[in-house]
């Protein structure tokens, strides 16, 4: 594995029944790096996702997340979807520390580590709240600590803001990008909006379906940190014309 | 006293319905001659001390005497009286106890005449147990949850000078299974189907303390009683009655087997044996006429024998003037 | 809660109580009732209060079967609730096996339960174990079968295994509809206990001073008991809600009680 990946997929393919969901794929994933995929239903990012958390395993191919091979073990991604998922029976630092009880007991460092991510991101305040008395955009910041509190270098994040509305989703998108500078973390993130996926990313890659595959990967080199200047910004504009370009040619074709 | 309760209230309400079908078919076809009377047993189904009623139904004495008697059930022990008080049935057969009771409760009920005479109610246990009044201690003894075995048990206890705590009722519907498999100690109940029903399961008859022996005030057991409202406005038919069960008391107890028939004829479901019918009749019949030979006959006597021994263990609060128990004044 | 919902909902059923209690005084005086076919309503409790000595020991053996019979119903509806849920096979053959338990009337179940198991407690304790461990495993089986799929998968990924996932995420879940079941099985379970002691009883039992009551025409007495009878239910099912207000806050509160949060940990400068 070379120095700054930290994930590397060789030759990894999937079929369920006659469909090819993914044909065989080959990937390098840079420790750190913020990476988009955008594509049409079909085109194989769902069935990637499960297939690097773990959830099924691949026909062909290999992975190595940090010089690990990770066929078929989960609990090694962090993983956010649309939906929250916050389980309602527990406060914000229930939910926060729910991945160290699903593994065993909630420790003092677990609790310690949730009320710091609680109290840095503002929701100090709400950490013995249930999340019935929480607005949409403060469940999707605990999901995303609750993601954090795992641990996991990987981060996979399947359309998180999708359900929220644009003012909201804006304000996320800021969150997130500072959330994701504080930790360091490497971010695969899932969305239809191409304006967010070129806003927050290093680099795009473009999906396209039958067989799945990879038709475009492009570097993002707009500079840090993105402002809302960055994206009337005419480089910005260009980067997203060409995916645009992308998704429509594949779909005419 | 009697057995199956539970499942014999099934059979009960399903034979009152059939034999008020039966009945009112035949009221169709000459209703304009008879007047309907409303006969309530005392107990879910019936037994062979009905015998009297299905006689004096089927042998034609009732018709002889304008009378178109429909028998009825009631649901379980002891509700007989509140039938007669709601006016759901006219002439019922009751214990004297639930006589008492209904006029310490200041019940319009009055006895209009006598059916046995004298109390053959007692403790039973399998042949060849040991039976003795000092040997009650630590028992287990079985009641059916009625006023009357309620009534009788503490006069036992006095007699035996135990206390209640000294002894363990079980209460239940049926006692012979329990007698039987010793779940129980003894069972109470009157001779007349105790033996029989005993006899049947072991072919030998029980050993018992009946009567006097037993503690227990020398009245008669069962009686038939109306509300006052019923005398006062219908009292030809307490007398039409009393005269036909009178004359079907006497075809019966001469001719035996053919009562028993008409009785398993008219109830082929009761659950009760040839065997035991035939048995329990003959055991009854001697029970229904007094020392000079009558039925019926109430005296004031056996009320105030009555009245004064259940207060004495606080069953009922005054002794009243026996009239307010009884009349004789239909009988025939 | 606000202070006038509150109000409303403790003094909206004594109101009703009452008025309830005004109409059968009202139809026991102006319809000239006897007083052995209906009591008037305070005759009726001072049956129960005057000879309170002899009923209450008969109460608390009623409550205690009850309490036994509802706990054993209650751990074992429970647990086929789990177990149909967990093994689908067990859904096809126990199911409808079940629903058939449920098929027979209870007072026809009593005497056959009587000749097994005696005179004593247990055959009381099985009637109403019986009556309430359907509504459990209904609920609870409910609850398991709709738990949120995408929650699993999540879970799944997290690494649980599903001795955990069923821990930590299933049983929880199914918490609320487990109390549906419970609260049913609660109204239902003074019933199998007095359908008990009138099947049979060893030494008296409020059944059996009911029935004598009735057999002496003591009106009184008779509502009286009933009256006794009505409010053990009650006060049971009062109690099983009072465990699910206890169990389930985050259905009313916004946050954990103190309490419940745990102890606090120090939080070292970030």
């Amino acid at each position: 594995m070379s120095s700054s990946s930290i994930l590397e997929l060789r030759g990894i393919s999937k079929t369920f029944a006659s469909t090819t969901a993914l044909s065989p794929l080959d990937l390098d994933i840079e420790r750190g790096s913020f990476v988009s995929i955008v594509g049409p239903s079909g085109c194989g990012k769902s069935t990637l996702f499960n297939i690097l958390s773990g959830l099924i395993q691949p026909d062909n191919g290999s992975i190595s997340l940090e010089d690990q091979n990770v066929i078929g073990a989960t609990g090694h991604v962090g993983y956010m979807l649309q939906k929250d998922l916050l389980v309602p029976w527990r406060t914000v630092l229930g939910n926060i520390t729910l991945g160290a009880r699903l593994k065993g007991k909630v420790g003092p460092e677990d609790k310690e580590q949730a009320m710091g991510f609680a109290q840095k991101y503002g929701l100090g305040e709400f950490l013995h709240h249930y999340p019935s008395a929480l607005s949409g955009g403060m469940r999707q910041r605990v999901a995303l600590m609750r993601t954090l509190a795992t641990n996991h270098q990987l981060l996979l994040l399947d359309e998180p803001f999708g359900a929220l509305d644009a003012q909201t989703r804006f304000e996320m998108q800021q969150w997130l990008l500072q959330v994701w500078r504080d930790t360091q973390r490497t971010v695969l993130f899932i969305t239809h909006d191409v304006d967010e996926a070129v806003f927050l990313s290093d680099r795009v890659l473009v999906m396209s379906p039958r067989p799945g595959r990879v038709v475009d990967d492009l570097r993002v080199d707009l500079p840090r940190p993105r402002t809302l200047d960055t994206l009337v910004s005419p480089a910005f504009t260009d980067l997203k014309s060409r995916v645009l370009h992308q998704l429509h040619r594949e779909r005419g074709a | 006293m009697k057995r199956n309760f539970l499942s014999i209230s099934v059979a009960g309400a399903v034979m009152a319905l059939s034999s008020i079908t039966v009945l009112s078919a035949s009221t169709l076809a000459s209703a304009s001659t008879l007047t309907a009377v409303k006969f309530v047993y005392d107990f879910p189904g019936p037994d062979m001390e009905i015998i009297p009623v299905v006689v004096a139904e089927k042998e034609g004495f009732f018709k002889a005497n304008g009378l178109n008697v429909s028998v009825e059930f009631p649901p379980s022990t002891s509700t007989t009286t509140q039938l007669l008080t709601t006016g759901s049935g006219d002439i019922g057969f009751i214990t004297t106890s639930d006589m008492a009771v209904a006029v310490e409760a200041k019940a319009p009920v009055i006895s209009v005449a006598n059916y046995s005479m004298t109390n053959n109610w007692g403790l039973f246990a399998k042949p060849g147990s040991t039976l003795t009044l000092a040997g009650l201690k630590g028992k287990k003894i079985f009641s059916w949850g009625d006023t009357w075995t309620n009534a009788m048990i503490p006069f036992v206890l006095k007699k035996a000078h135990l206390k209640a705590s000294d002894i363990t009722i079980v209460t239940g519907s049926n006692d012979t299974p329990l007698l039987m498999k010793g779940t129980i100690d003894f069972t109470t109940s009157t001779t007349n189907y105790a033996i029989p029903g005993i006899t049947e399961a072991t072919k030998s008859a029980p050993v018992g303390i009946v009567g006097a022996a037993a503690g227990v005030p020398n009245v008669p057991v069962w009686v038939y009683a109306v509300t006052h409202n019923y005398a006062n406005q219908h009292g030809k038919n307490v007398r039409g009655f009393l005269k036909a069960i009178k004359a079907a008391t006497i075809w019966a107890s001469q001719h035996k087997a053919k009562a028993v028939a008409d009785f398993m004829a008219a109830y082929p479901k009761s659950g009760y044996s040839k065997f035991y019918s035939t048995k329990g009749w003959a055991l009854t019949v001697p029970l229904l006429t007094n020392a000079a030979g009558k039925y019926f006959v109430q005296t004031n006597k056996q009320w105030t024998t009555l009245a004064t021994a259940l207060k004495s263990v606080n069953l009922i609060k005054s002794v009243p003037a026996p009239s307010t128990y009884y009349t004789n004044k239909f009988l025939p | 809660m606000t202070k006038k919902k509150l109000l409303l909902n403790i003094f909206g059923p004594i109101l009703s109580v009452v008025v309830l209690l005004g109409l059968w005084q009202a139809i026991v005086v102006w319809g000239n009732v006897a007083p052995y076919i209906a009591p008037k309503p305070w005759d009726a409790i001072r049956a129960v209060t005057s000879n309170w000595s002899t009923l209450a020991p008969l109460t608390w053996w009623t409550i205690k079967e009850t309490i036994y019979g509802y706990l054993v119903g209650a751990f074992l509806g429970a647990f086929l609730g789990v177990v149909l849920n967990k093994i689908p096979l067990m859904q096809r053959v126990l199911y409808p096996l079940l629903i058939l338990t449920q098929a027979i009337p209870i007072i026809a179940l009593a005497p056959p339960l009587v000749m097994i198991l005696g005179f004593g407690v247990m055959p009381k304790v099985v009637i109403v174990a019986w009556i309430v461990f359907f509504p459990v495993t209904v609920s609870v089986l409910d609850g398991l079968n709709h738990v949120d799929k995408d929650l699993m998968t999540l879970a799944k990924v997290f690494g649980a295994n599903s001795m955990r996932r069923f821990l930590v995420l299933e049983m929880p879940a199914a918490i609320t509809q487990l109390f549906s079941g419970l609260k049913i099985g609660a109204t239902y379970a003074v019933t199998g206990a007095i359908i008990g002691e009138l099947a049979a009883s060893s030494g008296s039992s409020l059944a059996l001073y009911q029935r004598s009551a009735s057999g002496s025409l003591d009106a009184a007495g008779v509502y009286g008991t009933t009256l006794l009878m009505t409010a053990i239910g009650i006060i049971w099912f009062l109690l099983v809600v009072g465990a699910e207000y206890l169990a389930t806050p985050w259905q009313r509160r916004s946050t954990a009680r103190q309490w419940r949060r745990g102890a606090k940990p120090v939080l070292t400068n970030n």
